[in-house]
């Protein structure tokens, strides 16, 4: 198996699309459904890379990602971290940034740029 | 019917009797091949943009290329390499075949002997979003399309309004609230209805796209659509029939979006395939772009595919303020691929270049426009433009829709009756 990656994402149409690049690729796609299932499974999963949407039913990207960033596990307080938004509002970007995420994309995600920036924020895989 | 298009269909039918030799879409980014007879807006697999193909081995045998120069002027004139199948479809307002003008003073002054300026702002609604936007509308309302949304950072409203009017369209337009007063007037008076969006074109393309998707509106963002792009092509082929059939060495073009800047190259390679090219050799393409937005040029200078998406974006040029073109890949690409160069320059060279322009040649450029002539100032200085070099910058649009930057005091008032004025 490849790395895991950690989805949270409530949008199962997106999170269909984003399991079948990504499996095809080698990766192992690890689900969460809102906020708080996605901070626990960062936690408790081995996982290389956070894919983050924003909008989430409980709470938002922004503190999730302040979460992971306040880990008091190195492995995931460092974990990288992709922010991907649906309806970009003003400050989004700078929001999502500020917050610890390591890079921010708006939907629609172009594939082959998701999958080139996977492959630079995750090392080779086992 | 007016005289105009009815020459121009009379001629249609004496030239050919295919309108068009569009015979697929075909995603950039993972090659899968799409009807074109169907709707589409990006590739539903990798979310890439979508290209129009042509038969170009079938309208080799059945078009000769000094055709085109005989026909009534207008983009339309070059139907075949566009993809609206019955003529009836499209939508016209007397887009295309823009002036390409010398600029000898300025020319003179900077040492280069064939400086060129291709005048986009007198296509309708002055600017060149009029040629995309024609092309849109009219392959719109070709498949059936009752209604239409955008994101624009300004003039591509203003053209989406007035083609949408001319085709009988609802338009329904999204723009960030300190668009230049120009373009959000253009698009309300064409019947548009039109939200200002506190934000830049991302957040208002996240908007519209919301829209898009609740309520059915057909989504005419740059790129996310395939026919724009057809519609800017026809300035590359514009520029080939100018230099008879041989490519400049060096375009400069403002780069917001990218869609003239990837359809140019698009319409250079169809050319080439067609082998209506004189010489190989291909021009440089030179995508300019403002200090307080450049997230071509960032990339560029990191070698990447992909842009990062710029923070903080600000700029007078409003069409340059797109923090991240969604087909940045494409403009990268052939940008590479044209040993060409990204480079950005500021605000206040800006606005100097706009005066130059206006004082020295006679042409009230849009800053977009204006940025090219201060980036190939840059470029002859560091010596990537030689003096012999034949060099097109694109002035995209019209000044008189940027008047709100200009703050020079008032003209002075006379009484008409002044005694100091000499009668």
């Amino acid at each position: 198996m490849g790395h895991k990656i950690l989805c949270i994402e409530d949008n199962p149409d997106n999170m269909t699309l984003l399991k079948r690049v990504l499996e095809s690729r080698g990766y192992t796609l690890v689900e969460a459904r809102n906020g708080l299932d996605g901070v626990a499974k960062a936690e408790t999963e081995d996982v290389k890379l956070v894919l983050l949407d924003i909008n989430l039913p409980d709470i938002d990207g922004y503190e999730v990602a302040h979460r992971l960033r306040s880990s008091a596990n190195p492995n995931v307080s460092t974990i990288p971290i992709i922010a991907i938004t649906a309806n970009a509002l003003k400050g989004d970007a700078e929001k999502a940034l500020s917050a610890g995420c390591n890079l921010y994309m708006s939907k629609p995600i172009n594939l082959q740029e998701l999958w080139a920036r996977v492959e630079t924020l995750v090392s080779p895989k086992k | 019917m007016s005289a105009h298009t009815l020459s121009f269909s009379t001629r249609l039918n004496r030239d050919s009797n295919t309108v068009s030799f569009l015979s697929n879409l075909e995603c950039s980014g993972c090659n899968t091949k799409f009807s074109h007879k169907q709707v589409h807006t990006f590739c539903p697999l990798c979310q890439s943009p979508l290209v129009a193909r042509y038969n170009l081995d079938a309208l080799r045998q059945k078009v000769d290329r000094d055709q085109f120069s005989r026909r009534p002027k207008g983009m339309w004139r070059w139907h075949e390499l566009l993809p609206v199948l019955n003529p009836e479809n499209q939508v016209t307002l007397g887009e295309g075949d823009t002036a390409l003008l010398s600029l000898p003073r300025i020319g003179s002054s900077l040492g280069l002997l064939n400086l060129y300026v291709k005048e986009e702002s007198s296509n309708p609604t002055g600017s060149f979003k009029a040629r995309g936007l024609a092309s849109a509308i009219s392959k719109a309302k070709e498949l059936g399309i009752k209604k239409v949304i955008i994101p624009t950072a300004g003039n591509a409203g203003g053209a989406m309004a007035a083609y949408a009017a001319r085709a009988g369209l609802r338009a329904h337009i999204f723009m960030p609230k300190d668009t230049p007063f120009a373009n959000i007037e253009e698009s309300r008076i064409s019947g548009a209805e039109v939200v200002l969006v506190d934000g830049l074109i991302s957040e208002a393309a996240g908007l519209s796209g919301e829209k898009a998707r609740t309520e059915g509106w057909f989504d005419l963002s740059t790129f996310k659509e395939p026919y724009r792009m057809e519609g800017k092509k026809v300035m590359g082929l514009e520029l080939a029939e100018a230099f008879d059939w041989e490519l400049p060495d060096v375009i400069v073009y403002p780069t917001g979006g990218g869609t003239g800047l990837v359809g140019m190259w698009k319409a250079f390679d169809e050319l080439a395939t067609l082998g209506w090219l004189n010489s190989p050799k291909r021009p440089r393409m030179v995508a300019v772009q403002a200090d307080g937005c450049a997230p071509v040029v960032k990339a560029f200078e990191e070698k990447a595919s992909f842009c990062d998406f710029w923070l903080g974006a600000h700029t007078i040029a409003s069409g340059l303020r797109v923090p991240k073109s969604f087909a940045d890949h494409l403009i990268l690409h052939d940008i590479y691929e044209s040993n060409g160069i990204a480079i950005a320059v500021s605000d206040e060279a800006i606005l100097e270049a706009q005066s130059e322009l206006a004082t020295q040649e006679g042409i009230f450029a849009a800053p977009e426009g204006a940025a090219t002539l201060t980036a190939v100032k840059e470029l002859v200085k560091t010596g990537w433009i030689q003096p012999e070099e034949k060099v097109v910058l694109f002035n995209t649009g019209s000044g008189l829709k940027y008047l709100n930057y200009h703050s020079a005091p008032p003209a002075p008032t006379l009484a008409g009756n002044d005694p100091s004025f000499p009668h």
